[in-house]
């Protein structure tokens, strides 16, 4: 009798717990985000370009941006995000089991990732690829001229598989020359340990840029893969990703619309465009579908600027830059040739 | 004829080969052929070595510039510092706020100004110094370090914390200059030093209630500002969780030793099992589990503190090793200590508390520094799940716009860091050792 009503108080307990738990996910994230006063937004130890610490221990970079964006949209302050640093390996179990909100961290947007890992990519905020760099002195002009060369690569990233696949492919018969550490990667390259290096053509444009003689080094043409880097959310909250989405739409649609972090003000008191006005909330109710202010757009802008602005000053020449050319690249405006297109904000 | 003086002949000098520099390098570097090969190659090695490194780290080292490029522009081939000196805040605080690191510095002399007494020997009452400084400072130091609101609990152990600092200052003023306890003086000063035990105690208490309500009066006036957890980091946050884990890791490694080692079938067995368990795992491993399965457990938003996770599995991993030597230490007492011990009377834990571990604590120093120090260096793993522990920020140094590539240098600096930190932990062993050991005489 006694057993029997201790597994009747058992059994009741767990389905208490059960209920707890399935109470609690119930919550929207936006709730949850709310209720706590910030966004925890997900980066990866330290990045050049994307994501990294200065002197004061203040983080910045183009994801770090793009946190903040989505706290401008959500909060209006974008002072309002707890940027956590998550290594590659946790990446996205940090994201599934509710650690952090969003996840903003140069992943690749692949489709086993969207599918099986329980989290779903929005549109890329950066689109990157793998290439070579080499000595000018080399001789060297075409990736495909690397017959038998010595590579050095980082392990972890895909970057090990493409370079793999490339010598394959093309019956190179590359030796791969494998570092945890892309420092170490670069020291033994600059010390004649290999002949080419392997890594996303942005963060090698940057490590070109540390070298101690940066002319004598350059990135070949070739592009070994496709790096859509963007941000992630769990699957699951569709409100809670678009609005995420709508944020990085909102950066470039600003650049579009010629909106820029200065100018945003006065476009909000003088500008006729219908396109201009209906985005920052001056005009119609964008913001009810996405359960969000009607100033987001604006708060976005005015807080962080826009894609133009960030990449000028994170990835382009500005003085935390890392020095890549837009123009002519991938992440130029689709009206300049590229591939940064926001659907229309209407 | 035997000639007799009365006086001493004077010492001959000792042979030349014994006494002068020259005789001394014949006898140990240049004995044979081979050894003075062997010594002419060492002493080669040792200057390339030496010369190099002065010229990379000092001669043709930059301490001054705003980069990197700068650096190179000054010497392409020599050490840049500026860059680790430039990031020292970040290095040794994190990402404290930088207004608010006066509270770190004052937490570090707080904990010096606590544990000064157990050095000097005129001060009395070290065992209770000690206690105080497990059981109080953390409770002082969290508040401070942490900040924020002041709950009744909160302000209750800030309070109890400072009055015991208040004591233990006083006593170690009062030992410096008179060689009396606390006690023995305020009982003087209120010519109570003849009075019956009750009243002494009596006395006593009604000082340190006085002081105790002074002080909560005091504390009600101010507040730290909150400091997320999460901007801990560098030196800081690698001594938070290295000075935690030594605290508890002994006191529970004590206990687990003693439970292995008990005569109560459930103790032994949970105790084996624990110890067995968290030994054959790396720490790596718990740590991931602590900071990424856990939370799969817990309910979506559950406020979780990785923190504290990390540090709770640091705790009972380093508790399991400090069992396994406290057990070696223990196995190393003869019973015939125990059986004299119980034959005067004593029981188990007076037994193990006054005649056995005394005794073995001395054997175990040794090893019980060997595990301090692995524990301070294994806190660096910390930096594997996105804590930024001093080995962390070092490592982020070369991804900052500015330093970008800079990455042996800082790497270097910690190095002779952490040999800085642990070679006086293990001076300080020694030290312990042949202090204990004076009373032996085999």
């Amino acid at each position: 009798m006694k057993r029997k009503s201790q597994i009747v108080t058992l059994a009741a307990l767990s389905t208490v717990a059960v209920m707890g738990a399935s109470v609690a996910s119930a919550e929207s994230t936006l709730e949850i985000v709310k209720e706590r006063g910030n966004l925890r937004c997900q980066v990866g130890p330290p990045s050049a370009g994307y994501y990294n610490l200065d002197s004061e221990g203040v983080w910045y970079g183009l994801d770090v941006a793009m946190c903040k964006a989505v706290a401008a949209a959500v909060f209006g302050d974008a002072t309002k995000v707890e940027i956590q640093s998550v290594s590659s390996q946790a990446r996205f179990t940090a994201l599934a089991n509710g650690e952090s909100d969003m996840l903003s961290r140069t992943a690749t947007w692949t489709l086993s990732r969207d599918t099986q890992l329980g989290i779903d990519f929005l549109p890329p905020n950066f689109y990157d690829g793998q290439g070579f760099t080499v000595r000018r002195d080399s001789g060297i002009t075409s990736a495909l001229e690397l017959k038998g060369a010595k590579v050095c690569v980082t392990t972890g990233t895909t970057n090990e598989l493409n370079l793999t696949d490339f010598s394959r492919t093309n019956d190179l018969g590359i030796s791969n020359v494998t570092f945890e550490d892309f420092n170490v990667r670069d020291d033994t390259y600059l010390n004649g340990g290999c002949d080419a290096v392997t890594g996303d053509k942005s963060s090698m444009a940057g490590n070109i840029a540390s070298f101690p003689v940066p002319s004598d080094h350059m990135i070949l043409p070739e592009t070994l893969s496709k790096e859509p880097l963007a941000p992630a959310v769990r699957h699951g909250d569709n409100q809670w990703a678009d609005i995420v989405r709508w944020s990085v739409f909102a950066l470039i649609n600003a650049e579009e619309l010629g909106i820029t972090q200065a100018n945003v003000d006065e476009m909000l008191a003088t500008s006729t465009d219908p396109n201009v006005l209906r985005m920052l909330g001056a005009e119609g109710n964008l913001n009810e579908g996405l359960g969000l202010e009607p100033d987001w757009a604006y708060n976005i802008i005015k807080q962080v600027g826009n894609y133009g602005e960030l990449y000028e000053a994170y990835m382009g020449g500005g003085e935390l830059g890392i020095g890549i050319d837009r123009a002519g690249t991938l992440n130029a405006l689709w009206t300049d040739g590229g591939l940064m297109y926001s659907p229309p904000m209407r | 004829m035997a000639i007799i003086t009365p006086i001493k002949t004077p010492d001959r000098a000792a042979p030349l080969a014994e006494r002068s520099i020259i005789g001394w390098m014949h006898k140990n570097l240049f004995s044979s052929w081979f050894n003075a090969i062997l010594t002419v190659v060492t002493a080669y090695l040792v200057y390339i070595t030496v010369t190099g490194l002065w010229a990379w780290g000092v001669t043709d080292a930059t301490f001054i510039a705003d980069s990197r490029r700068e650096c190179f522009e000054n010497s392409l081939s020599g050490a840049c510092w500026a860059g680790v000196i430039d990031w020292f805040d970040n290095i040794f605080y994190g990402r404290y706020p930088r207004e608010q690191i006066w509270r770190i510095n004052l937490g570090a002399v707080l904990l010096v100004l606590w544990m000064a007494p157990l050095w000097m020997s005129r001060v009395k009452g070290k065992v209770l110094i000690g206690a105080g400084v497990v059981v109080f400072y953390p409770f002082l130091a969290g508040y401070l370090f942490a900040g924020g609101e002041k709950g009744l609990l909160t302000q209750l152990m800030v309070s109890g914390a400072i009055v015991a600092l208040i004591a233990n200052t006083s006593n170690m003023l009062i030992g410096i200059t008179t060689r009396a306890s606390l006690k023995e003086f305020l009982l003087q000063v209120l010519g109570k030093a003849q009075a019956s035990g009750r009243t002494q105690r009596n006395v006593l208490l009604a000082i340190v209630l006085f002081v105790f309500v002074a002080v909560f009066l005091w504390q009600m006036q101010w507040t730290a500002e909150a400091v997320s957890w999460t901007q801990w980091g560098g030196l800081f946050l690698t001594m938070v969780i290295a000075g935690i884990g030594i605290a508890s890791s002994l006191p529970g490694g004590i206990l687990l030793a003693l439970g292995r080692r008990s005569k109560l079938t459930v103790v032994r067995v949970l105790c084996t099992g624990f110890i067995e368990v968290f030994r054959s795992v790396p720490l790596i491993t718990v740590l991931f589990m602590a900071t990424t399965m856990f939370p799969l457990f817990m309910p979506e938003g559950f406020v979780l503190n990785k923190l504290v996770q990390v540090i709770i599995a640091v705790v009972l991993f380093n508790a399991c090793y400090m069992a396994e030597t406290v057990r070696a230490g223990l196995q190393a007492i003869p019973r015939g200590q125990y059986e004299a011990a119980h034959t005067i009377g004593l029981g188990y834990w007076r037994t193990t508390g006054l005649v056995i571990m005394p005794q073995a604590l001395k054997y175990m120093i040794p090893n019980i520094v060997g595990t301090f120090i692995s524990l301070l260096k294994d806190t660096t793993l910390v930096s594997i799940i996105g804590l930024f522990d001093i080995l962390g920020m070092l490592r982020s140094i070369s991804k900052d716009i500015p330093w970008l590539g800079l990455h042996k240098e800082p790497l270097i600096f910690g190095a002779m860091l952490f040999f800085v930190l642990c070679f006086s932990m293990s001076k300080y062993s020694r030290h312990l050792e042949t202090k204990l050991s004076a009373g032996d005489q085999h």
